[in-house]
């Protein structure tokens, strides 16, 4: 199958929806199957053969965030331009209601078209000065997937209709194959407790986590904290004094060694307060058999099976945190119990489970219509921008 | 007399307004109702792939519950009618044959040790994975389709649309209400 995929956000900085392209498109291409990605990326950046850079990426400020994205008659053509080349079966945009690639992409095309909505956090004062502007657009869209219950619910609530569930894949045996790293690796008296996101991002948790640190030393006073992530730390951190220390601040990993780091520490603590939609961290950790400790929100819930498959304590609760991660630290048969729960039952995420429900949806709507065209209404627009 | 030019030209842009308005509403539901017909004559091509490949499991099956499975298939393929045919021409019984093949479909497949069983053995393994998918993509097609009639019936009804007969003869395309659910035994 001929399939373009179109990712709003821009290659050249980490995220959750470029990796989920990023694998999507990997994954098919060793299917079979020929793809292309549209997505925002400097000409001049070196990107994979699969990419279509569209252009430099602007940073905007859109839904409470700050995301690099493309707009205006340049990309517009761009995005025209590569439906046209790349003839395909079918078009699957990503966060098309994102005012980048994706809405041009939208804007563009006719035929099967598939849409993938990953947020689960939409300000509500925003979409409802854009849903009549939206709507029109929307409406092309053949078939819609949510990542996680929690964003299909904000789907309905926003923008009505449904979607269908298909969570976010993760490679398991990469993660349960990784290597263990002696300096990661927790002894019963220096155990090691992970922490994964932004440190600078209060929603990510790190103030939660920091605030329960000096209960869980008062246990455990060998304990490490190991924090992966980019940005800064210190406010978040500042009140720590003398235990700061027992914080370990790695920064910004690469894949292989945020596996080994999960496959290495004793438990994974994902404090986030809230904005979650699916938790992709908790399946990798799950994958790698660290034990889970995770606030209790909805997203999380639901990929810990309500607490069968790791721990939860109260969302933004660092005494909660803090008792938690005390009993997990002192029971190593409930640590090993998690670990190999989660570990069977992760295979769910797996992406050769995954690609297939996507690949299902993809052949059903391609049964229906002929292949991807271009909007003979925008084409008009479009031409006349280009002279 | 320039107060009259200025009515004229006043009315001549709000004329103008009016049409594109209209002009836009019309492609818009026009593209919609497309739209509803492409997601039918998927969930159409859904359905028949489900009957074949019942048919193709019920050899694979017990004779009894073969012919069960088989009988239920054939009623669904019937003579080419299919459920897209509903609207008209009262063709209930169509809705009802899908029903009678999902009801098929589950007694054939309710017990999960015996399916269990049935997928060890490579034949009928890779015949019941056919059909579990098949399943899943008449659950995909209906879905996608009767999203694609609430939004088509949405637009329908905004005034514009009624006021200016946007519609025109077209019928107001109907959901398409089958039980498509898979029997726990399917589910992977």
């Amino acid at each position: 199958m001929r399939i373009g995929l179109v990712c709003p956000y821009s290659f050249d900085v980490p995220g959750g929806v470029q990796f989920h392209v990023r694998d999507l498109a990997e994954h098919l291409i060793s299917g079979g199957h020929k793809v292309s990605v549209l997505a925002p990326a400097d000409d001049d950046t070196p990107v994979p053969d699969y990419l279509e850079a569209a252009g430099r990426a602007v940073p905007v400020k859109y839904n409470g965030s700050v995301a690099r994205v493309n707009f205006g008659p340049v990309s517009a053509t761009r995005v025209w331009r590569w439906l046209a080349d790349g003839d395909f079966d079918v078009l699957h945009i990503h966060e098309p209601a994102t005012p980048s690639l994706s809405l041009l992409a939208l804007w563009a095309a006719t035929g099967p078209i598939v849409a993938t909505f990953h947020t689960a956090l939409l300000r509500s004062r925003a979409m409802r000065a854009a849903q009549p502007l939206l709507r029109p657009s929307l409406e092309k869209i053949s078939a819609r997937i949510a990542v996680s219950e929690d964003a299909r619910r904000t789907l309905v609530e926003h923008l009505g209709g449904d979607a269908v569930v298909i969570p976010n894949g993760v490679y398991v045996d990469r993660f349960a194959c990784a290597e263990t790293d002696p300096r990661w690796k927790g002894t019963a008296d220096a155990p090691t407790v992970a922490f994964v996101g932004r440190l600078d991002e209060p929603r990510k948790g790190l103030p939660v986590l920091a605030r329960a640190i000096p209960e869980v030393l008062s246990r455990f006073p060998g304990a490490r904290f190991l924090v992966l992530g980019r940005g800064d730390g210190s406010e978040a951190l500042e009140d720590l004094g003398p235990s700061r220390s027992c914080v370990e601040l790695l920064g910004p990993l690469d894949d292989a060694a945020k596996a080994s780091l999960l496959r290495s520490v004793d438990v994974y603590v994902a404090p986030q307060t809230g904005g979650e939609s699916f938790g992709i961290v908790l399946v990798e950790a799950m994958s790698a058999g660290a034990p889970v400790l995770a606030s209790d929100l909805g997203a999380f819930q639901r990929v810990l099976d309500g607490g069968q498959l790791g721990r939860l304590f109260r969302v933004g609760d660092p005494a909660a945190l803090a008792g938690e991660l005390v009993a997990l630290l002192s029971d190593a048969g409930l640590r090993t119990r998690l670990s190999a729960r989660a570990g069977e039952a992760v295979r769910r995420y797996d992406w050769s489970r995954v690609a297939e429900q996507v690949l299902a949806v993809y052949k059903t709507v391609r049964d229906g219509e002929d292949r991807v065209g271009e909007d003979p209404r925008t084409r008009g627009l479009l031409s006349r921008w280009r002279d | 007399m320039p107060d009259l030019l200025g009515w004229w030209s006043l009315t001549a842009v709000v004329l103008v307004v009016i049409g594109w308005y209209l002009s836009y509403s019309a492609a818009r539901l026009d593209r919609l109702h497309h739209k509803v017909e492409s997601a039918r004559a998927a969930l159409d091509a859904q359905l028949v792939r489900r009957a074949a490949v019942s048919l193709e499991v019920a050899g694979a099956l017990d004779p009894a519950t073969g012919l069960m499975l088989a009988g239920a298939a054939s009623e669904s393929l019937g003579d080419g009618q299919t459920v897209a045919g509903i609207d008209g021409d009262g063709g209930a019984p169509l809705e009802e044959a899908e029903n009678d093949l999902t009801r098929a479909i589950q007694a054939a497949f309710e017990d999960p040790e015996h399916v269990a069983r049935l997928r060890q053995n490579p034949v009928t393994g890779d015949v019941l994975d056919a059909l579990a998918e098949a399943c899943t993509r008449v659950q995909l097609a209906r879905r996608f389709h009767n999203d694609a009639v609430a939004q088509a019936q949405r637009v329908r009804r905004k005034r514009v649309v009624r006021w200016a007969r946007l519609a025109g003869h077209a019928p107001s395309p109907p959901m398409i209400e089958i039980d498509d659910s898979l029997p726990p035994g399917l589910v992977t």
